[in-house]
């Protein structure tokens, strides 16, 4: 039996050659394996500059600076290090933080944490196309607000916050005498997808991930901007590493991966575009492929969207049926609470106002460098059956 | 999640998928669509051949059998194997085989044994429809339920 198709990158991606052959080098003992901490002698100093041309790299990409650039395991931890930090940092300010109801698991539980700790949260409902209108960050902002927290590229569905707007009533606010929330974002699933530009976007902390753009797991970074003097505490002690805001040994061959991937994710631009052209094609061309089955609804805006994301919801047809149907031949993700650890139906879609058997029955398709139009063919006609199947096993055929 | 081999296959499979038409079909239905599980059994009878012993009603025998199911892997599954058993057999408000015991052959976890019920359910529709319409026996009372 052949393997499924793939078409889950945006839950992963596969490193690309290119970025494991230099994470080879700095592996073994004829490679670049010295501690970059390690001052004293050639090995240390040699890492050492491997982790500042990834930090290097990795700005360049996302248009921070490379003084921005904070090292961590991921996005997740980024996260983390970016709400807790901020909130130890303001406590004395106000106990207030603004988010989405769309965000990630990362950024929602933190949240919920800091709830338990008797801060208090306001999360933003946004439209049924999965979209924030900027004036409600603005009507969320209180004096005490220490925090904003608003994802780029939402994961499920694909939908594009306009960041540099919510920034822009960040500043508003703060301009106007009132406190001064500090806008964070996640954007995990952007780098490679959509245009992103740190610096100019007003963001003041951006979580990263490596393996989402053909990097390795096991490494993201948080930009947090020198130029904006963005302050936080940090979570782990232990070095003083990473300007003693992430301690701990920094992985040269994880961060040189990283380094790698987002500069091939980034360096050239017309690529850039004509792979997102192809991806796009290929996301309208599994759309009108599935369409004709009726009964099939996208989530998300198309027009406010990375292409590389299509979330589709089936009616009259059971969830946790539909991914047993397709998973032995199709990898991808589901609203279905079979399929999430925490044994609910997509809390993104039901955010959007999808009803719960909506949201259950909904398949996240994501496209990424390998994708060709044969796979996703082989994907109409799989859960075309599927759910022309389960139809009629409904009474619905 | 992972299901068993046999649920893996009789989901697959499926057989016995579809519904009934007939002056001697009954239909009995237990769930909800809405509360994402819903069943429903058609079962097509006829009177035994042999003549009855001394004093008992002729009971019906099940000469075929469908399903509809808006449900999980599991009780697609469950709702194929209790066609497949039942044609043939006289009619019985009851299962092939007690619920836990049903749940142990297609390694259910704890979480479905309530979809379980809904099986129960709808087969005991079933059969009560079958029972009342063969004129067999007494109405027994059904649980109000989707159609």
């Amino acid at each position: 039996m052949s393997l499924p198709v793939y078409l889950d990158y945006a839950a992963t991606t596969p490193v690309d050659a290119r970025v494991a052959a230099v994470m080879a080098g700095a592996l073994t003992a004829d490679g670049v394996f010295g501690n970059p901490g390690s001052s004293s002698h050639a090995f240390g100093n040699a890492a050492r500059e491997w982790v500042e041309r990834a930090r290097a790299e990795v700005a360049a990409a996302v248009g921070a600076a490379s003084a921005d650039v904070v090292w961590t395991s991921g996005a997740t931890e980024a996260n983390n290090l970016a709400i807790f930090g901020v909130a130890a940092h303001r406590q004395s300010e106000g106990r207030h933080l603004v988010t989405a109801r769309t965000e990630h698991k990362a950024v929602l539980d933190p949240c919920r944490e800091l709830e338990r700790r008797g801060w208090s949260v306001t999360y933003l409902a946004p439209d049924r196309s999965g979209l924030l209108d900027p004036s409600q960050v603005g009507a969320a902002l209180r004096p005490d607000t220490v925090l904003v927290s608003i994802m780029h590229v939402n994961n499920e569905i694909g939908v594009i916050q306009d960041i540099a707007a919510i920034a822009g009533v960040c500043a508003r606010y703060a301009g106007s005498g009132h406190g001064g929330a500090r806008l964070h974002v996640d954007a995990a699933q952007s780098v490679g997808k959509c245009a992103l530009d740190f610096t100019a976007s007003g963001a003041d902390l951006m979580s990263l991930s490596a393996h989402k753009v053909y990097g390795p797991k096991g490494v993201g970074a948080l930009l947090v901007s020198q130029r904006r003097r963005v302050h936080l505490e940090a979570l782990q002690f232990g070095g003083a590493q990473e300007r003693n805001l992430r301690s701990g040994t920094v992985p040269t061959h994880q961060v040189a991966g990283m380094g790698a991937a987002f500069a091939l994710a980034t360096q050239d631009s017309d690529a850039v575009e004509a792979e997102r052209r192809r991806i796009a094609a290929l996301q309208e061309r599994l759309w009108n492929g599935l369409e004709p089955l009726g009964g099939v609804l996208r989530n998300g805006a198309p027009a406010h969207s990375v292409p590389h994301v299509l979330n589709l919801s089936f009616a009259d047809v059971e969830g946790e049926s539909l991914l047993a149907a397709v998973s032995p031949f199709l990898a991808v993700s589901t609203g279905s609470a079979c399929a999430s650890a925490s044994d609910e139906a997509s809390y993104v879609l039901r955010s959007l106002g999808r009803d719960e058997r909506l949201a259950e029955a909904s398949l996240r398709f994501s496209f990424g460098r390998p994708t060709r139009e044969a796979d996703v063919d082989r994907a109409i006609e799989i859960v075309g059956q599927a759910v022309r199947r389960l139809r009629m096993i409904g009474g619905h055929g | 999640m992972t299901y068993s081999a046999l649920t893996r296959r009789y989901f697959d499979c499926a057989d016995g998928a579809g519904v009934l038409t007939g002056p001697r079909v009954a239909r009995g239905a237990a769930g909800s669509r809405a509360q994402g599980t819903w069943l429903q059994f058609d079962l097509a009878w006829r009177l035994p051949t042999a003549p009855p012993l001394l004093g008992a009603a002729p009971a019906p025998q099940i000469e075929a059998a469908r399903f509809l199911a808006f449900a999980c892997p599991h009780t697609i599954a469950v709702a194929s194997w209790v066609v497949e058993c039942s044609v043939g057999r006289a009619v019985s408000a009851k299962l092939p085989e007690p619920v836990q015991a049903i749940a142990h052959r297609f390694d259910l976890p704890v979480a479905k044994l309530g979809r379980l019920l809904i099986v129960e359910d709808a087969w005991a529709a079933a059969a009560a429809a079958l029972i009342v319409a063969a004129g067999t026996g007494p109405a027994p009372r059904i649980a109000g339920c989707e159609t």
